[in-house]
């Protein structure tokens, strides 16, 4: 049976493989081919999150759009800002995200840490452990490494990890129940 | 412990050449000479030469020649990381029938660390996992290969010469290749024994490693000196306008790292292969024996009231050890660093050997050690724990030190049985005593 959205809940597309264990909060689009791994979390509080397709979010990432720090969340006049996520990221684990905005093919590594002020393009690798909590736009095919967050640049994108996220699609649902999805039929739960 | 955990919280002090105050997990102790021995005691040796990523041992010579590199594995030029190697399956046609391609196996080396590739700095990828890459030869090879051979044939000279004149002395206002020292060392025990020990005001001897073989014919070899040029290649046009492009320029470490080239861009930044390590032997300097690892083995510290201190002992060996602590006297030389007065028990402790099975053993009967509860906190098998008292003298912002005397004795098990004629103990306990000092922290209001 079609399962209807709830306004203001979480908006998965079919094709999309989100583990009931992981946290969806606020409104939160989803779409196909994404794997959410459990105890991930995805944080919508000042406004909508949109994640777009082949994206990887592994356990313990948090993804949070967030209210800046010196307005409260009863504030009024504040606009709620939406959070782009675009095609083919991975979001390695125990990573933090703010970043209102994310391009494709980008690579957050494990415990990294986005500030709510920076601007992803394509192609980022922001490395392990880093943070990056300045106000900028990371160029194109930028990686970021090291304990004091040196930059260089790639020749080329990291590779899109089709092959794992059809892995973990086949293998997900055998040992997780999922999230229902909207449209079409649910992901069968198996026993 | 000490090494993982608050590594500086218990010194002793080693009477070496010089005073040094360090942590046990830092210490050595000489069974021959029943002394403590810190690194700076004793002498390092090289013993053998491996690759820290692949685990190969290279013998000395061999380390020499391919300049004390792996040959197997590479460092990343950018962040000095180990590069993997990495395969990608690409089409290529067959040998027998150009017109159908087939999956063939590319590798190329990538960092792990920092992503860096191969074919940033457009080196194509090779058939084989391994042997296939080569660090680029440097264009002035030939001169330098030059330059060694006129300079080992001069030091060789100048040897001959000073032998023939038999007599030692030294002219400090003229650099020689050799000085008299290393010519005697290194005809008397080989290169890399001894050479690093110099004599103070001994000149600087670089060339020392430089040597003919014996029966090697001199030829004569000229060299053409260095020529000065006027004219100097000028600056491009646009050196103090065009924008810098920041990721392509390479920082000092990365360029220094590759002293043949020590290019300015990063697209010329070639791997290199790694730098062989070393596993070094600690010989002890006043008798000459390899040493051997400390003994004794004070742990933890729990601060469990104000002015009462825990202390934890632990008995390493496998026989009864009896420890008297004895405060610093009043003006007892080695007491510089403490800032409290410590009162100690009076009374002997005494450990129980380490035994490996009363761990398991549960109906063990308890050890009857008559134990002062004032002053022993616990016992079990072969730790203790105890009481001292500490009261500090000065309201100052630095850390609270103490210092006493630890008393033990000691059985060398390993010492070789010297033949008597009388039937003697076989093994004689000696008593040590070490200077030990204690920091307990900031004082709290």
């Amino acid at each position: 049976f079609a399962c209807p959205s709830a306004p203001g809940g979480a908006n998965i597309a079919a094709g999309a493989v989100v583990c009931v264990e992981s946290e969806i909060r606020g409104d939160v689009t989803i779409g196909p081919r994404t794997v959410v791994h459990p105890k991930a979390r995805i944080i919508a509080e000042a406004g909508p999150i949109i994640i777009g397709e082949g994206n990887l979010i592994e356990e313990q990432a948090l993804i949070i759009n967030s209210y800046p720090e010196n307005i409260m969340p009863d504030t009024e006049g504040v606009e709620p800002k939406t959070m782009t996520i675009g095609i083919n990221n991975v979001f390695e684990v125990g990573c933090v995200s703010q970043a209102l905005k994310i391009g494709d093919n980008n690579v957050i590594e494990s415990k990294a840490d986005l500030g709510k002020n920076v601007i992803l393009t394509s192609g980022c690798i922001v490395g392990a452990c880093c943070q990056v909590n300045t106000c900028e736009v990371i160029p194109e095919n930028t990686v970021i490494y090291g304990s004091n967050c040196m930059r260089r640049v790639q020749t080329e994108r990291p590779q899109p990890q089709t092959l794992q996220l059809d892995f973990l699609m086949k293998i997900l649902p055998n040992y997780h129940h999922m999230k229902k999805t909207v449209k079409g039929t649910s992901t069968p739960v198996r026993n | 412990m000490a090494s993982l955990l608050q590594p500086d919280r218990v010194l002793y002090l080693v009477h070496g050449e010089k005073k040094i105050r360090s942590s046990l997990s830092t210490l050595y102790f000489c069974r021959y000479c029943s002394e403590l021995r810190s690194l700076e005691c004793v002498s390092h040796e090289v013993d053998s030469h491996y690759c820290p990523s692949c685990l190969e041992n290279m013998p000395s010579a061999e380390a020499k020649l391919k300049k004390n590199r792996c040959a197997n594995c590479f460092d990343c030029p950018c962040c000095m990381h180990t590069l993997s190697t990495r395969a990608t399956n690409i089409p290529a046609p067959l040998p027998d029938d150009p017109s159908k391609t087939a999956m063939k196996k590319a590798y190329y080396l990538a960092c792990g660390f920092c992503r860096w590739t191969s074919r940033d700095v457009g080196m194509a990828d090779k058939s084989v996992a391994s042997g296939g890459w080569q660090e680029p030869d440097n264009p002035h090879t030939q001169r330098i290969n030059k330059l060694i051979e006129y300079y080992q044939q001069l030091a060789q000279r100048e040897k001959l010469e000073r032998d023939r004149k038999k007599l030692a002395r030294r002219r400090p206002y003229m650099p020689l290749a050799f000085s008299q020292h290393t010519i005697h060392v290194v005809e008397k025990y080989g290169l890399g024994t001894r050479l690093q020990r110099q004599r103070p005001g001994a000149p600087i001897t670089s060339l020392a490693g430089l040597s003919l073989k014996e029966g090697e014919d001199q030829k004569e070899i000229n060299i053409e000196p260095a020529q000065a040029l006027d004219e100097v290649e000028p600056l491009p046009e646009d050196y103090y306008t065009r924008p810098i492009n920041l990721p392509e320029v390479t920082s000092l470490r990365q360029r220094l790292l590759q002293p043949d080239f020590q290019p300015a861009g990063a697209s010329q930044l070639h791997p290199k292969h790694k730098h062989l390590l070393i596993k070094r032997s600690l010989r002890c300097r006043k008798c000459e024996h390899n040493l051997s690892k400390p003994e004794f083995n004070p742990t933890s510290i729990n601060i469990s009231s104000e002015c009462q201190v825990l202390l934890t002992l632990t008995n390493p060996v496998e026989s009864i050890t009896h420890v008297t602590l004895v405060g610093c006297e009043e003006g007892d030389p080695e007491d510089i660093n403490s800032t409290a007065k410590v009162m100690v028990p009076t009374k002997e402790l005494v450990l129980a050997g380490k035994d490996a099975a009363a761990d398991y053993d549960e109906l063990a009967e308890p050890q009857d050690f008559q134990d002062d509860p004032d002053v022993v906190a616990f016992r079990k098998s072969n730790k203790i724990g105890f009481f001292i008292k500490v009261v500090p003298q000065r309201e100052e912002d630095g850390d609270v030190t103490v210092s006493f005397k630890i008393r033990h004795d000691f059985r060398n098990l390993a010492a070789p049985i010297r033949p008597s004629e009388e039937d003697d103990a076989p093994t004689e306990a000696i008593w040590l005593t070490h200077h030990v000092e204690l920091s307990l922290g900031p004082l709290v209001a």
